[in-house]
């Protein structure tokens, strides 16, 4: 049974989404040998995709134990799938469409409504980023490295590290993001900025950021 | 009466500004606006302007994350690799 929400059909991307995913050597000719049911170019495949495929699931389950299962429930599917993948759009941005589409239908399942992100998901007040009036705080432009911003994003509210990930991250756009998660245009917008301010703050001021998870042990 | 082009715009307040936010960057603009009253208030407020700068330069910096940095371990694929083998002694 095809899972509830999960788009296979390749929707043509962006230019930024090409412009982020720039084809990989020996990718072509994994997939078609992979098509033909060849096991060793499967393989290749997953080495090839597999760091992003799971960090992806990370940022977005913040859990090393579920985002390993929804890695290898990506990969089953993209094994049962992948016949239906016809080089209208990169592979890696099918494949992440493919594994979103994944996990979020997976945090539905676990009880976490993503119809409406303002009502379910939106942070409590103290959670919320602050509205910027008088403050004197130093301007981030070229202090932040990715470590910073890692842990950052690990401390946003969920629906806005969802929203973050997908269109800031992955270069997904709002009306994909929308549809997606089942809200509107306007509201992943909102999401959007929202998570951006939040996000401000947080580099500002590093002690209120966590540890993501998994940092500790692969970081490089 | 007749009106006067060079008129400067009536001044908003930083909330009318930064509502403005979201879609502003949402059109690709990086947040500068093209209304008169917003381009205004951005040259005049010192505040919305660095939050601005702020703002688009935490999307540029999104890209830093693009690069994998997690590995998921070796059962990952060996339990990929026996739902392959289920699937195949399934047909």
């Amino acid at each position: 049974m095809e899972p509830q929400g999960l788009q296979m059909n390749q929707t043509k991307p962006g230019p930024s989404l090409f412009k982020r995913n720039p084809p990989i050597a020996g990718e072509a000719e994994a997939i078609e040998r992979a098509q033909n049911g060849d096991a060793e170019a499967f393989s290749r495949l997953y080495a090839l995709h597999k760091r992003r495929v799971y960090t992806l699931c990370l940022r977005m389950l913040g859990n090393v134990s579920e985002a390993e299962d929804m890695t290898q429930e990506a990969f089953l599917h993209l094994f049962r799938k992948i016949g239906s993948f016809r080089g209208e759009s990169a592979f890696s941005t099918w494949l992440h469409r493919l594994t979103v589409n994944l996990v979020l239908m997976h945090l539905r399942k676990k009880g976490l409504n993503l119809v409406s992100l303002e009502e379910t998901i939106n942070p409590s007040e103290d959670d919320a980023p602050r509205r910027d009036f008088g403050s004197r705080d130093p301007q981030l432009t070229g202090s932040v490295d990715r470590v910073a911003l890692e842990r950052a994003v690990a401390s946003l509210p969920p629906g806005y590290r969802m929203v973050f990930i997908l269109h800031d991250v992955e270069g997904f756009e709002h009306n994909e993001i929308a549809t997606m998660l089942e809200c509107s245009t306007g509201n992943s917008k909102s999401q959007l900025h929202k998570a951006r301010l939040k996000l401000r703050e947080l580099l500002r001021h590093p002690e209120q950021s966590v540890q993501p998870a998994g940092l500790k042990e692969s970081a490089q | 009466m007749t009106s006067n082009k060079s008129e400067s715009p009536a001044p908003i307040s930083c909330t009318e500004f930064q509502e403005q936010l979201p879609d502003l960057f949402a059109a690709g603009s990086h947040g500068l606006p093209e209304d008169p009253a917003l381009v205004e208030h951005l040259k005049t407020c010192e505040q919305c302007s660095a939050l601005v700068r702020d703002l688009q330069y935490i999307a540029d910096q999104a890209s830093l994350l693009l690069q994998p940095t997690h590995e998921p371990s070796d059962n990952v694929w060996k339990k990929i690799q026996a739902g392959i083998d289920a699937d195949r002694n399934q047909k």
